[in-house]
């Protein structure tokens, strides 16, 4: 039987992604930033730890949703996923090859389950999808496990409120845990922390609120999951509103979890970098 | 469990220099944004670079939101409903990075801005909410 493994949450800052694939890693300026995710590195390729499948939540910003078509829950139900041209040309990273049979799974036991998720076949990931994998796998050739991107909607108001992710994630991991395949699965939740990207307010930074956010992923999700839309835009800015994804992740790992690693680091480009990951206890 | 959608929406425009894609602006901004995605293809960069006006053009959008476009103006892009995301396409095919795109909607030069991120970030503090002012 397939089971949840571990959940991870990163930022996925597109100035990380051209970072690393411009060499720039060493540099005073980002080396900080990359630091931190070098315990995870090792962690993540241990044979006990590795994933086989990791349920990767991110948004689209604007690459393969236009205001054509918003779906406020996607699951990538193709074999594979190619990396998206955002304006610069694509990154120079492997395809992203799903495990169709454990995301159609997933999709057809949530639908059953009231969460009424829309699904895709033809889709190109972006940054938000792409950045977490490099922090987390490097430069591989291939990424070393499956792939099954979860797409949310955080662009265009409302998007999902925060019970509504972590119900989701509580849907996602009884859907795991009925697929017969032995299976290591992770739930990664991405975007965030806080981070403002328009207006005079741009550049807003909330160290104490982020660090808080954190705490309470393993000590108390429930504050986070009845956190209304409104807080995240007054205190982490109106792009922390990304942070709604990371209780995905949480509700994925049940009620009770332990802390194995944190990493926090301000500023990457316009963003305070979080990182944090977690194992269920029960 | 349900929030008041009014009063949802009136909280949303209660932050300090802060405009929210609610739906009003996606609406606004429709073509501006589905104008930006275009941009997605070497093919549409290149008949973009090349006129921008005649490319503009091709789109049904408003003369204030195509000068706006014209003069990357981004803050009064996101008052006609252009959305940051979309924008960055704009800015990309520029190759301009979020960081220097943001930096001109704050009044602050890119070094200052960039300094400013790099001791930490702006403070929220007073800039929470306009009708309470905390």
């Amino acid at each position: 039987m397939a089971h949840i493994t571990a959940g991870i949450t990163s930022s996925h800052v597109p100035a990380i992604g051209a970072a690393i694939d411009l060499g720039k890693t060493d540099e005073d300026y980002w080396k900080p930033a990359f630091a931190g995710f070098d315990w995870t590195k090792e962690w993540i390729m241990k044979p006990e730890n590795k994933p086989d499948v990791v349920i990767l939540v991110y948004n689209d910003h604007a690459s393969a949703f236009d205001m054509n078509l918003i779906p406020t829950f996607a699951i990538g139900c193709a074999d594979e996923f190619q990396p998206a041209d955002e304006g610069w040309g694509p990154r120079p990273v492997p395809v992203v090859k799903n495990h169709a049979d454990l995301a159609w799974h997933i999709a057809q036991s949530c639908i059953l389950d009231e969460f009424d998720m829309t699904i895709i076949n033809k889709m190109d990931v972006d940054h938000g999808l792409t950045v977490p994998l490099s922090l987390m796998f490097g430069e591989p050739e291939a990424w070393p496990c499956k792939i099954i991107p979860l797409a949310v909607n955080v662009v265009t108001y409302p998007p999902p409120t925060g019970n509504r992710c972590y119900n989701l994630g509580r849907a996602i991991r009884d859907a795991v845990e009925s697929f017969p395949e032995d299976l290591k699965v992770q739930v990664w939740g991405t975007g965030g922390m806080s981070h403002q990207l328009q207006g005079t307010r741009a550049g807003l930074i909330n160290a104490e609120w982020d660090q808080k956010f954190l705490d309470d992923l393993s000590a108390d999700p429930e504050r986070l999951r009845t956190m209304p839309h409104i807080e995240y835009l007054r205190e982490a800015g109106s792009e922390g509103i990304e942070l709604v994804m990371w209780l995905i992740m949480r509700g994925a790992l049940g009620d009770k979890v332990k802390e194995l690693h944190r990493h926090y680091h301000v500023a990457a480009s316009n963003t305070a970098l979080g990182h944090i990951v977690l194992e269920p206890q029960d | 469990m349900k929030q008041d959608i009014h009063e949802y929406l009136a909280e949303l425009e209660d932050i300090p220099g802060t405009r929210v894609y609610t739906t009003k602006r996606a609406r606004k901004g429709y073509w501006v944004n589905q104008f930006a995605m275009s941009l997605m293809t070497k093919e549409n960069r290149d008949r973009w670079r090349a006129d921008e006006k005649a490319y503009l053009d091709e789109w049904p959008m408003t003369e204030e939101q195509k000068q706006a476009l014209l003069d990357r103006d981004y803050d009064k892009l996101l008052d006609l409903g252009g959305n940051i995301y979309f924008l960055a396409k704009v800015f990309s095919t520029d190759r301009k990075s979020y960081l220097q795109a943001v930096s001109t909607m704050t009044g602050m030069s890119e070094e200052d801005y960039r300094n400013m991120m790099l001791s930490g970030g702006r403070s929220p503090e007073g800039l929470r909410s306009k009708s309470k002012g905390y």
